[in-house]
């Protein structure tokens, strides 16, 4: 086969066989020469309906699909304290608790019968309803879905459903070491603070009425609150006129949800250790992460200090790199710099690491994340990081749906439209000094809290060694 | 808001609309141009409309079935091993590199020798071998640029770089900005021809901890594992494809390049290329980077099959956690002609809220938080028609199983609906559609499907003929394999006594 592919080679370009000098692939890559990319990315319409909420609308009709995401201005954390288990179960009651028109059973059954695709979800500051199906079964979507927001019917049948599905996850929620982890840590950093929330308890399952349900749906679901968007397949000028008809008549938002409360995050240095017998241990470290996303120095250079020490950099990062390839601890660690437009949030790594190289590990884990300030990344490490955002832009435009809903996201969070360019403009602003800076300031090894969910009689050292140690037992996690 | 008048009222108007009988599916009218090297290797190019991105996925005919006894886990651990490089790329000085190997490779031989004494393994001694192997490993890194492949793709901006493990196959996967393409035919010709499994002995550790974040710390996991275990008995699907621990810690450099040699030849690989691309750019490309590699082995089918079982198996699978239950019958291949309608069954009895399992155990009974069937470990072989389900205590998985059993005997009774029916097939309408959304996912479904089938429209005929089954047909099926003789029932209980730190 190679002789026939050289023999056509030399014949028609003359060109010298050098079939035995191995190929040197590094040498090959960086010959290889890339045409400009040109592609200037739809932007999708945006226009207001009569009542004055702002939709995002961006036709494409390669495939005979409507996709319509409403998203709500306020979730969980908004409503008072006392019915936040009501907030989080609010979804799922409204998908699966009926209209006052059609029987649970009666929506159910058209939902699969259209295969359609009709999902609510309560979030923590923004909530979501969205809405697929075939494009020709339009209005049966958004009418049926449209009901369903509106007109949610008082099924105590299947509020009673909900309460045994939420009681049986309360019985499981120690039977997995992850959720154990982030209950523990939500606990410990966030107190209980709604945003650190995930888990229903039994007082707040004895609350479960469809009137509190009620209240909550017509507070967060309602038209006030709402950004739409749509892709897909469909005309514009009849899909707004299906959308006013769908909202008229929707009065305003009733009074009652508050402002998200301030974010207190907890003070380390802090060991906190709840013993679980499994023979691997689940490790999360961090502390407040003093940045908010904005157009910012700061912020860019904390965008690339955590791509590189275990982010979006993959197995280039520090974090992979040392704990994962160099030393065989973990499967699996990373880094997560959280940052909010609203607030600062918590900076923090993780891994499930082998139970008998604990301390080994959350030692190891410790002097890298101090490294990002002792050890500054190079100037390569930071091409790298700005090379992927450069290189891989084209991807946030993949598809209609994809479009529309970066500009959602981006109107929510009071980010400009054209926030993704300047993100990319100031992540290749950002320096090594800029990252070294960045990381002194805001990355602390000596005040960090650790969480450690694992069985420390298997660990290779005493976890006390690491540290001062506070035992958490499993069933003092509240929530 | 007239589209209220009533649910019945609905539903019959909507009968009509669904594929005609033989009408071809969106999936196979798609332009997809096969190309196959004289060396048998085999691509699909498809051009489509969108953001200049393509996407690459790659299949072998190579997985965990193909393992010979002693190495469970190396078709998933050779896979981790293609990430590490080749001749040129993650090393600083190749040749001083594998001059090294030799050395480790031996004191791994010594390590293995001592763990096979078993209850005679002196484990001070393997400790120290332990640290031996890593000691010389990481003198080895001395010449390694470790994750260079990574780094090359990470600057050029690929995404979604990963690969996994099955079965019946593997696969590898990236996409790339449409403009540099050609990067994907340079380093995976590269890799594939090349491979140097350097690291070797740390990603061993990598892969006992990737098992136990999968298996051995999660309680559905490890009841899978053993379920398998159970129902086969001489069939490679019974064995776990991430490996049995014991064989993980011993497996070596040789076994793996052994299953390299093997399996990873020309002819047992399918390129499926998606997105904004020239065609005849890729095929041009494909013939310079990839044709004059040696064609190698041709893939052979296992030849185990699993006995017919004789009688119910049932297993406990003690852990500390709260129960479930998995319950499984012994089914073909996704070939064989009843297969569709074993599909259009597992809707009816599970698929959705309207499905029967569901609206007795979970809506009107309150009895489960979860009911799901699927057909698995596997499509190649025969394998296990299975329910999944999930008890709301007091309920027991007693309870569950009494109705998948009474469900599965009124179906042989009493055949699906016109409705039921219907509803399935609206659904496979909708699905056809919807699995063509992105370039990744369409480029994932034609490699696999010519991998497994030699034929990248089998998928979408496959999801066609599900339109086509009949209401005999699901009774068929019902009658066919669901016998007691032909169950395993794996249940997921406490110990006798909790463990330490046990919950509850």
């Amino acid at each position: 086969m190679r002789a026939r592919a050289l023999l056509g080679m030399l014949l028609l370009a003359a060109v010298p066989a050098r079939a035995q000098q191995p190929v040197d692939t590094r040498a090959q890559i960086q010959a290889l020469q890339y045409l400009p990319l040109r592609f200037n990315p739809p932007l999708p319409k945006r226009v207001t309906l009569s009542n004055g909420v702002p939709v995002y609308l961006l036709e494409d009709h390669a495939l005979p699909l409507l996709d319509v995401e409403l998203i709500s201005k306020v979730g969980v954390a908004n409503l008072p304290d006392s019915l936040w288990g009501i907030g989080w179960e609010a979804d799922n009651l409204l998908r699966t608790g009926g209209t006052t028109r059609l029987s649970p059973d009666s929506v159910d059954k058209l939902i699969a019968f259209y295969a359609l695709t009709i999902g609510f979800q309560t979030g923590n500051e923004t909530s979501t309803a969205s809405m697929v199906g075939l494009s020709r079964y339009r209005d049966r979507l958004l009418d049926l879905a449209f009901d369903m927001m509106r007109n949610p019917r008082d099924d105590s049948s299947r509020v009673r459903i909900s309460a045994a599905q939420q009681q049986e996850s309360w019985r499981r929620r120690n039977d997995q070491p992850g959720s154990v982890l982030g209950r523990a840590w939500s606990q410990v950093v966030l107190g209980d603070h709604p945003l650190g929330r995930t888990q229903v308890t039994p007082a707040e399952i004895a609350g479960f009425t469809p009137e509190r349900f009620r209240w909550v749906q017509h507070r967060i679901f309602c038209a006030d609150n709402f950004l739409i968007g749509v892709s897909g397949d469909f005309v514009e000028k009849d899909l707004l006129a299906k959308l006013e008809q769908l909202f008229g008549g929707w009065g305003k938002c009733p009074a009652g949800l508050r402002s998200v409360p301030p974010l207190v995050i907890a003070q380390g240095p802090k060991i906190v250790l709840v013993e679980k017998d499994v023979n691997q241990t689940n490790i999360r470290m961090g502390h407040a992460g003093g940045i908010k996303v904005g157009n910012t120095p700061d912020y860019f250079a904390a965008e690339v200090a955590d791509f590189l020490l275990g982010g979006g950099g993959g197995f280039n990062s520090r974090l992979l790199q040392r704990v994962r390839s160099d030393s065989g601890f973990a499967y699996s660690v990373f880094s997560n710099w959280g940052a909010d437009t609203k607030r600062e949030d918590v900076f923090f790594t993780g891994a499930q690491v082998r139970a008998e190289k604990t301390v080994a590990a959350l030692a190891l884990m410790r002097n890298i994340i101090g490294s990002m300030a002792t050890q500054p990344v190079t100037a390569q490490d930071v091409k790298l990081a700005q090379d992927n955002e450069v290189n891989s832009f084209v991807f946030q435009f993949q598809n209609a749906g994809q479009i529309v809903g970066q500009q959602l996201r981006y109107a929510v969070d009071g980010l400009p439209a054209n926030w993704f360019d300047l993100y990319l403009k100031g992540v290749q602003a950002v320096t090594p000094d800029q990252v070294r800076q960045v990381s002194e300031k805001y990355l602390h090894p000596d005040r960090l809290i650790t969480v450690v969910v694992g069985k420390s009689s298997a660990f290779d050292k005493p976890l006390a060694t690491y540290g001062p140690v506070t035992a958490m037992p499993v069933d003092s996690i509240r929530r | 808001m007239r589209v209220f008048l009533g649910c019945t009222a609905l539903l019959t108007l909507a009968l009509s609309p669904s594929l005609a009988a033989q009408e071809r599916t969106p999936g196979e009218r798609l332009p997809v141009v096969k190309h196959v090297l004289p060396n048998g290797m085999t691509f699909l190019f498809l051009r489509r409309p969108g953001a200049p991105t393509v996407s690459f996925v790659t299949h072998f005919r190579a997985g965990g079935v193909d393992e010979w006894t002693g190495i469970s886990g190396t078709a998933h651990l050779f896979e981790h091993m293609l990430f590490k490089g080749t001749h040129s790329i993650g090393t600083k000085n190749y040749a001083a590199e594998v001059a090294l190997f030799p050395r480790v490779d031996a004191v791994a031989d010594s390590f293995t020798a001592e763990y096979r004494k078993g209850a005679l393994t002196d484990s001070a001694q393997l400790g120290r071998l332990r640290d031996r192997l890593k000691t010389l490993e990481d003198s080895a890194r001395q010449y390694a640029v470790s994750n260079e492949l990574d780094r090359i793709l990470t600057e050029n901006g690929a995404q979604n770089l990963n690969a996994s493990t099955g079965n019946d196959a593997t696969n590898y996967f990236f996409s790339l900005p449409s403009n540099r393409a050609k990067l994907w035919f340079v380093l995976e010709s590269d890799r594939i021809r090349n491979p140097v499994l350097r690291e070797f002995y740390s990603e061993r550790e990598v892969v006992l901890e990737e098992r136990r974040l999968r298996v051995e710390t999660q309680p559905f996991g490890m009841l899978l594992e053993e379920y398998l275990a159970a129902a086969f008995r001489a069939h490679p699907y019974g064995r776990p494809v991430v490996g049995v621990a014991s064989e993980i810690q011993t497996v070596d450099r040789q076994a793996a390049q052994e299953y390299f040699k093997r399996f990873y030849g020309p002819n047992n690989a399918v390129v499926a290329i998606v997105g904004d691309i020239d065609v005849d750019s890729m095929k041009a490309w494909a013939t310079r980077y990839f044709a004059d590699i040696p064609t190698g082995e041709p893939h052979r089918p296992v030849v185990t099959q699993e006995p017919p079982q004789r009688g119910e198996r049932r297993i406990d699978v003690e852990y500390d956690a709260n129960p479930q239950v998995l319950i499984g019958y012994h089914v073909p291949s996704a070939r064989h002609p009843d297969a569709q309608a074993l599909a259009v069954l597992s809707q009816i009895l599970t698929g959705g809220r309207t499905s029967r399992l569901f609206q007795r155990l979970v809506i009107r009974d309150r009895v489960a938080t979860t009911i799901a069937s699927f057909q698995f470990p596997g499509s190649l072989y025969p394998r296990l028609f299975t329910f999944q389900g999930v008890p709301i205590a007091p309920h027991t998985t007693q309870e569950i199983e009494t109705a998948v059993y009474e469900e599965l005997a009124r179906l042989t009774r009493e055949p699906p609906t016109d409705e039921e029916l219907q509803r399935v097939r609206n659904q496979i309408e909708a699905s056809a559609v919807q699995r063509l959304a992105s370039s990744f996912g369409v480029a994932f479904q034609l490699s696999n499907s010519e991998a497994l089938w030699y034929d990248w429209t089998q998928t979408f005929r496959d999801q066609a003929a599900q339109s086509r089954v009949t209401a005999a047909d699901v009774q068929r099926v019902a009658r066919a394999y669901f016998d007691r003789g032909n169950r395993t029932v794996a249940t997921l209980v406490r110990p006798p006594k909790p463990a330490t730190g046990g919950t509850n």
